[in-house]
């Protein structure tokens, strides 16, 4: 691809081995691994041995500098607003692009409402037998719903909170639901920002996998494995062009030779996912976000649907 | 750079399940809105939708997962005709395949059925039919076309709720007019009409539930619109090289020329007051259109029928094309096929097609009287003949992402 060069500048992470990107780069570099436990939800079912990794604490309403939204956010939407605004103020982009300058390209995972929101819709729909009634959902279990429940499931709402809360107006495209289709929204970031589309580029991803309804179907789909536990996550990272990070004195932490995504179709072993858990959606820009900062690390991902995102980075920072 | 062009249009929706029946459908302005009858809906205060009535014979895999969520087949039947229709038996690794949806199928009815399981069938998740996910992933729908058209260079699944498949459009008009790809298939699918989907929406107060007007309950523009009506279906449209297009024999149906998206960041329930959001996106489609406002002869708007947005979409069009949209006819699909959601944008493309090849610009067939701020060059009465070669067609998602798309006579210099 002929066009700009572009950089990174900014990185945000929240993982297992961390609650900041410096934590889990730290975690990374020492060797660490995230912890692993099963879901207390599934404790009963056969799944209750299914082991998910564990998060750090974090107060989101902290590090977002306020709560007002939170009431809106989904999990993974507060996962991926909260790396996407240390990535954002790592690379100050508020402080140094118009707002309709900037991208917002993102990857989402499967949705999930949470069981206990869920609960009381579910259980004033249930007839005198037990079963599921759709006249009932509509007499009763409606009147029972929070109807904030809705912007949590839909699967477009977790980057367009993030654009919300950074303030985001330029052009945008959001992904959904595996690895591969986090991939394609970097690579529409680098492209955009490489062929002048946008100033900057917030791009990233978020998943909160580790869930009853979705550790349930990924059981069903065959993709619970031994080696690959589920796990939260969330990674954004900053792109613009080398030019306005030289203009600016930014700190520049990679240069982008190539970016990609192709139909790979074995998935290899997984050092990312060996140490951290699989965090889907968010996979491809956790590794994106280590590998602006550790030399060798792999920034290969293929996803549950088969293709795999490949970037090529020379470290400066 | 390549020109590009629209060489195949598949669609499957409530006013048609052919391109040829849409586009009868919307000339006629025959509305595929009725009764909800896809589920038991007599407890809910919205009771309305526009149904697909015919789901083409899928093959086995497909219809087994479309028995659960309906969207998947219209995909795959879409997509096939589509396909036919640009004389493509295979998909290649030259060909991006770039579909919209919105929102994944829970089953209610698996999760809460047995008592024995307990709330959501969790006491013995070994218990669920492994034939019957609990959840369809959006991906799936990309995933069985791939497999029984080919595997192509890339596959992608766009959640920008209602601009999602307009931004897909969008995506692929830009990797075919760069080169990237030799082909685009690209479009949308999507079925809200479910217990989830109808509740969730009706929930935010998104629909009417003014069920006693019928097929005329999803009035754009009109001073006593009262709220959207969900729709389902889906649109594909094939995108390759004009001059490939030209060479190979095939028939042109349009040149796609412009597209521009933009997010409002206002707020998750209200667009931007202002129509900031939309301008910018209408703005933005005309910059790489390289066209001014004049040269827009019809615009396919949004126009979904609630309060709020149409009175912000009419404010912004006047914005942009201020000095000329008096005279630039304006239409809104969702008035007889309801609200697509991820699907909408692909077929509002689709009825854009109808001018630009018949010259007819269907009318908004339920406004009477204009609401307030909604005023436009509104195509009422009768349809209108289009009198410049460029259209105009709008998508806004919930979420305050905004996608337009440009489109001319494939003749247009």
């Amino acid at each position: 691809m002929e066009g700009s060069e572009v950089v990174v500048t900014g990185i945000g992470m929240l993982t297992p081995l961390g609650a900041t990107a410096g934590e889990t780069h730290g975690a990374w570099r020492s060797g660490r691994q995230a912890r692993f436990a099963p879901l207390p939800e599934l404790a009963h079912t056969p799944l209750g041995t299914a082991q998910i990794a564990l998060m750090p604490d974090f107060d989101p309403g902290e590090r977002l500098g306020s709560r007002r939204m939170l009431k809106y956010m989904s999990e993974s939407a507060v996962l991926g607003c909260v790396a996407a605004h240390e990535a954002a103020a790592d690379a100050s982009i508020q402080k140094r692009f118009r707002p309709e300058r900037i991208g917002l390209y993102a990857g989402t995972g499967l949705a999930a409402a949470r069981i206990e929101e869920a609960a009381p819709m579910l259980r004033e729909s249930v007839d005198e037998n037990g079963r599921f009634s759709c006249r009932l959902l509509g007499e009763r279990g409606l009147a029972a719903t929070n109807p904030l429940m809705s912007f949590k499931i839909l699967a477009n709402m977790p980057p367009c909170l993030v654009s919300i809360i950074e303030g985001v107006k330029g052009p945008n495209m959001i992904f959904t639901p595996w690895e591969g289709q986090t991939g394609h929204a970097l690579l529409e970031a680098w492209r955009a920002v490489s062929e002048g589309e946008v100033d900057c580029a917030l791009a990233g991803g978020a998943d909160a996998p580790a869930h009853p309804f979705t550790l349930l179907y990924l059981s069903q789909a065959g993709l619970l494995g031994e080696d690959e536990k589920p796990a939260n996550g969330a990674a954004y990272v900053v792109m613009e062009r080398a030019e306005s990070a030289r203009r600016d004195q930014q700190r520049v932490y990679a240069r982008t030779a190539h970016m990609e995504v192709s139909a790979s179709g074995d998935r290899p072993h997984d050092p990312l996912a060996a140490r951290m858990g699989r965090c889907f959606a968010a996979a491809p820009a956790i590794a994106l976000c280590l590998a602006c900062q550790v030399e060798g690390m792999a920034t290969s991902v293929c996803g549950a649907d088969g293709q795999e995102f490949r970037a090529e980075l020379e470290i400066t920072g | 750079m390549k020109r590009v062009a629209i060489t195949g249009f598949g669609v499957l929706s409530p006013i048609g399940e052919t391109s040829r029946n849409f586009w009868h459908a919307l000339k006629e302005a025959r509305s595929g809105i009725d009764r909800i009858s896809r589920f038991d809906c007599s407890g809910f205060a919205v009771q309305l939708a526009g149904e697909v009535r015919h789901q083409p014979a899928l093959p086995p895999d497909v219809a087994r997962v479309a028995d659960q969520d309906p969207k998947v087949g219209f995909a795959y039947s879409a997509c096939a005709q589509a396909l036919a229709a640009a004389g493509i038996q295979h998909l290649d690794s030259q060909t991006a395949l770039h579909l919209g949806t919105s929102l994944e199928i829970f089953d209610l009815a698996e999760l809460t059925c047995d008592p024995q399981r307990g709330l959501f069938g969790m006491a013995d998740p070994s218990a669920v039919r492994l034939d019957r996910p609990l959840q369809i992933p959006l991906d799936t729908a990309a995933r069985l076309i791939s497999a029984h058209f080919g595997r192509p260079g890339a596959m992608l699944t766009n959640c920008s709720a209602c601009a999602a498949s307009a931004q897909a459009i969008g995506h692929g008009f830009r990797a075919v007019r760069s080169g990237r790809f030799q082909v685009a298939v690209c479009g949308g699918f999507d079925s809200m009409i479910n217990p989830l989907g109808v509740g969730g929406f009706q929930l935010l107060g998104a629909l009417t539930t003014d069920n006693e007007r019928g097929p005329s309950a999803c009035r754009p523009f009109d001073a006593s619109r009262s709220g959207t009506v969900l729709g389902e279906g889906a649109a594909v449209v094939v995108i390759e090289p004009l001059e490939k297009a030209r060479a190979e024999g095939k028939q042109v149906l349009a040149e796609i020329c412009g597209y521009g998206s933009s997010l409002d960041a206002h707020g998750l329930t209200a667009p931007d007051p202002e129509g900031n959001g939309a301008a910018r996106a209408m703005l933005a489609a005309l910059e790489d259109a390289g066209i001014g406002a004049d040269a827009v002869g019809h615009i396919n708007a949004h126009g979904t029928g609630t309060r709020l947005n149409d009175q912000v979409e009419a404010m912004a069009i006047r914005r942009v094309f201020d000095g000329f949209w008096q005279h630039i006819p304006v239409s809104a699909t969702k008035s007889v096929a309801g609200h697509l959601i991820g699907a909408a944008g692909a077929l509002e493309v689709g009825a854009c097609l109808l001018p630009l090849i018949e010259g007819i610009i269907p009318l908004n067939p339920w406004l009477r009287n204009v609401g307030s701020g909604c005023e436009l060059a509104h195509v009422t009465g009768a349809a209108v003949m289009l009198d410049r070669g460029y259209v105009l067609s709008n998508s806004f998602g919930f979420g305050g992402q905004n996608a337009t798309l440009i489109l001319r006579r494939p003749d247009e210099q």
